[in-house]
């Protein structure tokens, strides 16, 4: 009891010290990367002490929401942008004047700080196929250079990825690619790629470390998982598909920051070419966002700023993304995640049929086939829909405007698309089978 | 406990309130504050409209319309009753030959069957799938050599397996126990007229001991039934509580679905609780009777010895393979899709006792004090429900039984939206980020496991015993210093086990309230490691750390048990 | 006796003797039982009377198969039963605490035994039924254990070690749970039930008066030693040791030497005995042989009152005389004197029976 009494004593005395200048950040980047900015900021500026909180991106917003009415925390740290457009809209980030130079606007096509000012790029990542070399070897599978690659039925099996609702990276390249080919194309893609996963993790990392031990052969990660992979030493390689997000990690001030001044130092720091640098540390290998900064890196690391950095690029509308946000996370779920077994179980009948007639000539059974892809490819809702206010309000937290009528709610909307979804599954595997057997 | 008795018995306020009812308010409000308020003020969202903030039960009605919820509830009862089979064979022979014959090693045995109950988040799941994945050691080797890969941890088969070999010590602990209290007549009376072997133990055996098997049974059914965090590594998604997870956690999602979800885990599982109860009640035979002859330990012949040593080998390798593999984890360089780690080190050692000390200083802190508090607490509700006729007594019983089966991100959450307001003094800054509250949050879901412990040993206690004390002048407080504690001191001291073990491990709750680096507990900072590929090692390290740590303080107290029990006689006393 | 109906006598296959031959047993170091030979005939109701901690339990539970292996032979009728298991052995034991298990209905205990013999389950309800109706409990077939009385308990526990038909019955301290009036009672079923069975009986007890009253013959153990065997009255009128003198009934045992064709004590009191055996140094004497008198004069044992204890029909007296302190019983009734503590006493001893002992 006497023990524990100290044990309080002292913890008193060390919280009370520790508040003296110190900087308290909220972040989901692992301590691999905090860790290098912490010593270094901590060396230039030796008045400041920096207090990292680690939480995923999900739990730190919910965080940051309760907390606010007496707020705790100066920074936000985190990859992905949809995080920050939360808390912006919710009058949680406070527009601070940071001075940055030879930074550009944009980095790929997207804006690499947020235009109203309330949080800055401070590091890039790029999309990208992570594929162990072990596993490729083992099963004597080609090395998938595209997207489209991994819709092919060898795949069938080897790939993972996270679960766009889980992590606001996995979203944009969903999103990417929905963008770059076209709401119905961009998922039919979607859907065959999935039909060859093994598993949709519900943890970003969880991809990674998937390819890294060995249970999946290919991952479609953000390019920091991979490039850090590979620079531990795990047989792993990463590359880039033509069509990339090229997306930028930020940092942001939080309004009513009780050390807004050191606040603003640590994002100044980061900004700095000095900070940039730390970017360049093997364990964290993200992409600077100042072009300058990739003088000192070392060789083959990849320069977004480069012409011949993934050519095929998209023009990224930030609009349209923001705007049907969670209905794509919700859609990705209901269609993919959720039903994965089925959505596997008929993309396999489909690659069994076509393996059986690829030369056969039957021309019901391509009809057949032909009718089951159709089936698979199909979508409860058309892009306009998607785009729709009263439809995605459904999924939004608050609405603004209180006349937007809404077509209902969210579970309503989602059983719907649940039982359309499993419904043409069903089918369709019965469709593909009934080909096969020709 | 006798702490908060003798205070009262000075408190004159309320002079007409005996000890037992003002402890019983104090556990009351306690309860009240830090388990129904805060977690009522999650789960209410499940009632209102998500568009007018009206009172509705129209998101109960989605739920029960939903084909996918409707499918998860039938996985998750699944996974559950599944678990609960297959921990049932895995403990059923460990406890029945480690409390039934003179066998060797039964410490050992009993402190080793304990270890999988502290697995640290991530690690274990890590570990399973290098050594059981679809491209683990295993199945590897099965390929190599045979041509075949066994499913062990595809879809629901990885969470039953993952699930059963953390949770099985809950019914070995509760079966242990209750086969510890048949008293041998029951047996040798069932061999005079004939029965014998397997006969015996289906037949006579299993059902006195029935009350100790359900009880743990019920505890893996819940747990089982509320856990998110296996099947999330799983990446199983359809089942509940990772449906309730997703949907509470989501990014800016305003999904109602989540918090109905959660309110119907907590309904269900006190029904599951509940029904047991209902079940086990008039069926609780305390067999050591006057005149028994104690306890009966048998010996084996050779031939028996040597297949009873086989079945504990090959189950105790099974349930130590996640611990095994986190061992080849924090020494291995690289394990990635080959039997074995390329090679070994002890760079994640190095790095863990550099960086990560004060994570083990605070785990000590938080998980020892919470445990303390939960003993405290248990022996003070178990003595008001067993011993007392105070009206709603059963209440503080199911309150904080009810911790069981409120998942730890509600609860987490429950508290940020309550406490945060909240300011200390001192300069302490906002309750909901002091470290005092994880504390408190560990010791209200680790309650139920050292109440029922508690409850346990006072039930065996005669009454007899503190009657003689009163009479020779004990009060009533002094009665329970000194005769009761003391008595109940062996099932006081599993319960501070089971709880500080699994508060040390502990990361749902705590996630959510720890607010500075330097006051993380343990399991957050493997957590922390376990989100880069570089900190996969040091992650395994930290938790082999705190493996270690814990397992040593387990085996300890079986060791005092044991001294404990030779001390007061319950050994085996033979005529 | 009472004879047995058929229907009664056809629970019983075969009753059987028992034999034990030079039987010893240690649990780890401690000896426990050491060289035991006794014979009991079938039929015999026998008792095992001893303090606790004098071996009778361990001998009793060794018969059944209970506790570690001793050395020595047990034979069941012709058969070494040393090394069968306890199921294999034929022997019904009533357990102290009855061991009814809580989970079972009266029917269901009583059954269990056929049933762990694969009797053809309608073979199995007729017996069950004779069995409960021998002890008078059919009415009572669906009660749970925890539903009925002690006395009623042990009935139940009898009913289900009687309907295997066992060869021999062990009955471990089976009256000690019960209240005085019931024990008695218990203990005239005990008996008639035996003799209507006819089955070879052994009786577990610390109480000489439920051994005297029930066995034909008994054995005194002490110390993992059987101290002498033979029928109650025998070894009351007869003890072969002062230890089976002191346990059976109160006795006053004196120290002293055989003289003259009389016992002379330590202090030089003459006690005429018929044909006192040689060597014999201690005398053993009955406090109801023993009156107070107001007589003095040859063979007058003087002494002074020390304590008086009222026992109902007699008055017993501790008097403190040269040979130490004497116990006397003395009728209670309208003609007899009574003594204050302190006042001073003589003792006229009639030990034309007293037995002697070397």
């Amino acid at each position: 009891m006497k023990k524990l009494l100290l044990g309080t004593a002292l913890g008193l005395l060390a919280v009370s010290t520790a508040s003296a200048d110190t900087i308290t950040v909220v972040t989901s980047f692992p301590q691999d990367l905090t860790g290098p900015f912490k010593a270094a900021f901590e060396e230039a500026h030796p008045d400041h002490e920096l207090e990292v909180v680690n939480r995923n991106t999900n739990a730190s917003v919910a965080f940051l929401q309760e907390t606010r009415d007496s707020n705790t925390t100066d920074i936000f740290w985190a990859s992905a942008p949809d995080a920050f457009e939360v808390l912006k809209s919710e009058n949680l980030l406070a527009k601070v004047d940071i001075q940055a130079e030879g930074i550009p606007d944009e980095i790929g096509s997207y804006p690499i700080n947020d235009p109203d000012g309330f949080y800055y790029g401070f590091a890039a990542s790029g999309y990208g196929i992570m594929y162990n070399t072990r596993y490729v070897e083992a099963n004597e599978l080609p090395v998938a250079q595209e997207w489209e690659d991994l819709m092919s039925a060898e795949y069938n099996g080897h790939v993972a990825m996270s679960a766009p609702s889980r992590s606001g990276t996995t979203h944009l390249t969903v999103e990417t690619l929905l963008q770059g080919d076209g709401w119905e194309e961009g998922w039919a893609k979607w859907k065959w790629i999935a039909g060859n996963m093994n598993t949709v993790t519900e943890r970003s990392f969880g991809v990674p470390d998937a390819v890294n031990s060995g249970s999946a052969g290919y991952g479609i990660v953000i390019d920091f998982f991979g490039l850090a992979s590979k620079a531990t030493g795990f047989p792993v390689e990463l590359v880039y598909p033509s069509v990339t997000a090229i997306v930028p990690a930020n940092i942001g001030v939080i309004e009513n920051a009780p050390n807004e001044e050191g606040a603003k130092t640590f994002v100044e720091f980061v900004l700095s070419p000095e900070g940039q640098e730390v970017l360049l540390n093997p364990s964290i290998m993200r992409l600077p966002v100042n072009p300058e900064a990739y003088a000192n890196a070392p060789e083959g690391f990849p320069n977004p700023f480069d012409e011949d950095f993934a050519p095929g690029a998209i023009a990224f509308d930030v609009d349209k993304s923001g705007a049907r946000y969670n209905l794509v996370n919700s859609l990705f779920d209901v269609m993919i995640t959720y039903r994965l077994d089925d959505l596997r179980a008929a993309v396999s009948a489909v690659q069994e049929a076509e393996a059986a007639h690829a030369d056969s000539g039957n021309e019901e059974a391509q009809a057949l086939i032909a009718e089951a892809r159709t089936l698979i490819e199909a979508l409860p809702i058309t892009e306009e829909e998607s785009l729709d206010p009263s439809f995605t309000g459904v999924f939004q937290v608050a609405r603004k405007t209180e006349d937007t009528e809404v077509v209902g709610r969210q579970a309503e909307v989602e059983q719907e698309w649940d039982s359309f979804t499993v419904d043409n599954y069903r089918k369709a595997r019965e469709l593909a089978e009934q080909a096969a057997a020709l | 406990m006798s702490a908060t008795s003798t205070q009262s018995s000075r408190f004159t306020l309320f002079p007409r309130l005996s000890g037992a009812a003002v402890a019983g308010i104090l556990i009351a409000i306690l309860l009240m504050a830090f388990l129904v308020l805060p977690v009522a003020q999650v789960i209410y969202v499940a009632f209102l409209d998500a568009r007018t903030g009206a009172l509705t039960l129209q998101n109960f009605e989605d739920f029960f319309n939903t084909t996918l919820f409707q499918q998860s509830f039938v996985n998750s009862f699944y996974v559950s009753a599944m678990s609960v089979v297959v921990a049932t064979i895995i403990a059923l022979p460990l406890a029945y030959i480690t409390t039934r014959f003179n066998f060797a090693g039964t410490a050992i045995i009993q402190s080793l069957g304990f270890i999988p109950l502290i697995m640290p988040p991530f690690v274990g799941a890590v570990a399973m799938s290098l050594l059981f994945g679809r491209n683990g050691t295993v199945n590897l080797l099965l390929n190599d050599y045979f041509g075949f890969r066994i499913p062990f941890m595809e879809g629901l088969n990885g969470v039953i397996l993952v699930q059963s070999i953390h949770y099985f010590p809950f019914i070995l602990i509760n079966l242990s126990a209750a086969l510890r209290n048949i008293d041998r007549s029951m047996e040798e009376s069932a061999q005079n007229l004939g029965a014998s072997g397997l006969r015996l133990f289906r037949r006579i055996v299993f059902p006195l001991a029935m009350p100790g098997y359900l009880a743990g049974a019920a505890l893996v059914f819940i747990k089982v039934f509320d856990d998110l965090g296996t099947p999330l590594l799983l990446n199983v998604n359809t089942m509940l509580a990772p449906q309730a997870y997703l949907r509470i956690t989501g990014v800016g999602i305003n999904d109602p679905m989540g918090y109905v979800i959660s309110f119907i885990l907590v309904a269900f599982s006190v029904f599951s609780l509940w029904a047991s109860f209902l079940f086990m009640r008039g069926k609780d035979y305390a067999t050591t009777q006057k005149g028994g002859g104690g306890l009966s330990k048998r010996e084996l012949s050779t031939k028996e010895k040597i297949l009873a040593y086989g079945v504990i080998l090959l189950i105790l390798a099974l349930v130590l393979s996640p611990h095994f593999g986190l061992v080849l984890l924090a020494f291995g360089t690289i394990w990635s899709f080959s039997p074995l780690p390329d090679g070994f080190t002890l760079q994640h050692f190095h790095t863990v006792f550099t960086e990560s000390a004060q994570y083990i200083y605070n785990t000590l802190l938080y998980a020892g004090t919470a445990a303390i508090l939960d003993v405290v607490v248990g022996t003070a509700i178990a003595y008001i429900v067993i011993r007392t006729g105070l009206p709603g007594r059963k209440w503080l019983d199911y309150m904080a039984t009810a911790a069981l089966a409120v998942p730890g991100v509600v609860l987490g959450i429950g508290y940020l939206r309550m406490f945060h307001g909240i300011q200390l003094p001192f300069g302490l800054g906002p309750m909901a980020s002091w470290w005092g509250i994880i504390i408190i949050a560990l010791m209200i879901r680790r309650l139920p496991y050292a109440l029922r412990s508690c409850m346990a040993a006072l039930q065996q206690l005669s009454l007899a015993l503190e009657e003689a004390a009163e009479n020779l002048g004990a009060s009533k407080s002094r009665t329970i210093r000194r005769v009761v504690v003391p008595l109940m001191a062996g099932g006081i001291l599993a319960g501070f086990v089971t709880s500080f073990a699994t508060a040390a491990v502990e990361l749902s709750a705590t996630i959510m309230l720890v607010s500075r680096a330097s006051e993380a507990p343990l399991a957050y900072g493997i957590y922390l490691y376990m989100q880069s590929p570089a900190g996969r090692g040091a992650g395994a390290a930290l938790g082999i750390l705190a493996v270690v740590i814990v397992a040593l303080g387990t085996y300890l107290s079986h060791r005092i048990i044991e001294r404990d029990r030779l001390r007061t006689g319950r050994g085996e006393a033979e005529q | 006796m009472v004879g047995a109906s058929n229907k009664e006598k056809s629970m019983i296959r075969e009753t059987a003797g028992i034999r034990i031959e030079n039987l010893h047993l240690s649990f780890g170091t401690t000896k426990v039982l050491a060289g035991i030979d006794m014979e009991i005939k079938p039929g015999e109701f026998f008792a095992f009377l001893g303090p606790s901690g004098s071996g009778k339990s361990t001998l009793l539970r060794a018969i059944a198969g209970f506790g570690p292996r001793p050395k020595g032979r047990i034979l069941i009728g012709d058969r070494d039963v040393v090394d069968l298991p306890p199921w294999k052995r034929n022997v019904g034991m009533v357990f102290q605490s009855y061991a009814l298990w809580p989970h079972m209905s009266v029917r269901a205990n009583v059954a269990f035994g056929l049933e762990e013999r694969r009797m053809p389950r309608r073979e199995i309800g007729p017996k069950v039924e004779a069995a409960l109706e021998l002890v008078g409990l059919l009415d009572l077939a669906e009660r749970m254990p925890s539903q009925l009385s002690g006395g009623q308990q042990q009935r139940v526990a009898l009913a289900r070690t009687i309907a295997i038909e066992p060869q021999v019955l062990l009955l471990d301290e089976p009256l000690s749970n019960l209240d005085a009036s019931l024990r008695v009672q218990m203990r005239r079923e005990l008996l008639a039930l035996q003799r209507k069975l006819q089955l070879t009986t052994i009786f577990v007890t610390h109480d000489q008066e439920e051994a005297n009253t029930t066995s034909d013959r008994m054995a005194v153990l002490d110390g993992g030693v059987i101290q002498q065997i033979g029928t109650p009255q025998h070894l009351y009128d007869h003890p072969a040791n002062g230890f089976v003198a002191g346990f059976l009934g109160t006795a006053n045992i004196i120290e002293g030497r055989v003289q003259d064709g009389a016992f002379v004590t330590k202090s030089g009191h003459r006690l005429p005995v018929p044909a006192p055996p040689q060597g014999a140094d201690r005398i053993v004497l009955r406090p109801q042989n023993i009156a107070l008198t107001e007589e003095r004069g040859e063979g007058i044992l003087p002494g002074r009152i020390r304590h008086r204890e009222f026992l109902g029909s007699q008055i017993r007296y501790l008097i403190e005389t040269a040979d130490g302190t004497i116990i006397v019983d003395t009728q209670h009734g309208p003609d007899t004197h009574d003594h204050a503590a302190g006042s001073e006493v003589a003792l006229r001893i009639d030990c034309r029976n007293a037995p002697l002992l070397t």
